[in-house]
């Protein structure tokens, strides 16, 4: 239940039930909270940036040489 | 997945335009993606260059307007899987049997919560994050990336890994679980007290 809420994949009726139930079990809003955290600490974290420009310029070149 | 597909014909320039304008803009994905897999700058490389050369062979199985990132993503995880999973030294399977039976048991939602309070979290810098999502086995390390780092959704992810939607769920809530302990772990050697929840 908690996992849905989490990733956005909650029913309209599971969201409202949530709410509800948040509002009075500490647990619960203590477990989802810690679970929130790690999840936008994993999203801000590691993105790992861009990718190695050699990389992407060796891709362009060799599909550019498939084309022509 | 690729010889299912009905083939639609492009032209030359419709090809470059799908590479350019619907796959190349995920290369910062594809590459982190790559490098969370196989841990080692190198292989990373080689697995998204494959990738897109064999994304670009089938390009005709590529339906444009679809989505370009799951489609890209399951390539390199079945590219992953056959060509760099064998050679790679990653030598734990997990039994999934052990993982399934675990969430189905009644406990699933009153289990023991590791000892990790949100203020822990706010001190730890990248690193700890990062190598405990490293050194989770490969499996679950796919879930939380897929989710947390790339915004699928249950139903793409299922596509992309080829397990049902019910098995991403377990899948992900043990992930979740098992990076919690990690932290947990790193948040007590910080010095924090453990406080249950």
């Amino acid at each position: 239940m908690l996992q849905v809420i989490l990733d956005g994949e909650a029913s309209s009726e599971q969201k409202e039930y949530f709410k509800t139930h948040m509002d009075l079990c500490m647990p619960c809003f203590k477990g989802y909270e810690l679970d929130m955290a790690i999840k936008q600490l994993v999203q801000s974290k590691c993105c790992g940036g861009d990718a190695p420009s050699d990389l992407v310029q060796q891709i362009r070149s060799q599909i550019s040489q498939k084309i022509s | 997945m690729i010889e299912e597909t009905p083939q639609i014909h492009y032209s030359d320039k419709e090809k470059n335009e799908i590479f350019h304008g619907e796959f190349m803009p995920h290369i910062n994905s594809m590459y982190n993606f790559a490098y969370r897999l196989t841990l080692d700058g190198d292989d990373a490389k080689d697995l998204v260059q494959d990738t897109y050369l064999k994304a670009f062979r089938f390009i005709e199985s590529f339906q444009r307007g679809t989505n370009a990132k799951a489609w890209l993503f399951r390539i390199l995880k079945n590219s992953f899987i056959n060509d760099y999973r064998k050679k790679s030294k990653e030598p734990n399977k997990v039994d999934y049997q052990e993982v399934e039976s675990y969430y189905n048991s009644e406990d699933v939602d009153r289990q023991i919560t590791p000892d990790l309070r949100v203020e822990a979290l706010k001190d730890m810098i990248g690193d700890e994050i990062s190598n405990a999502l490293n050194s989770l086995d490969v499996d679950f390390r796919t879930v939380i990336i897929l989710c947390d780092l790339e915004g699928f959704k249950y139903e793409e992810m299922a596509k992309i890994l080829d397990i049902p939607i019910g098995t991403v769920r377990s899948r992900l809530h043990r992930a979740r679980q098992l990076l919690k302990e990690k932290l947990s772990t790193y948040a007590k050697s910080m010095g924090y007290k453990s406080t249950t929840l």
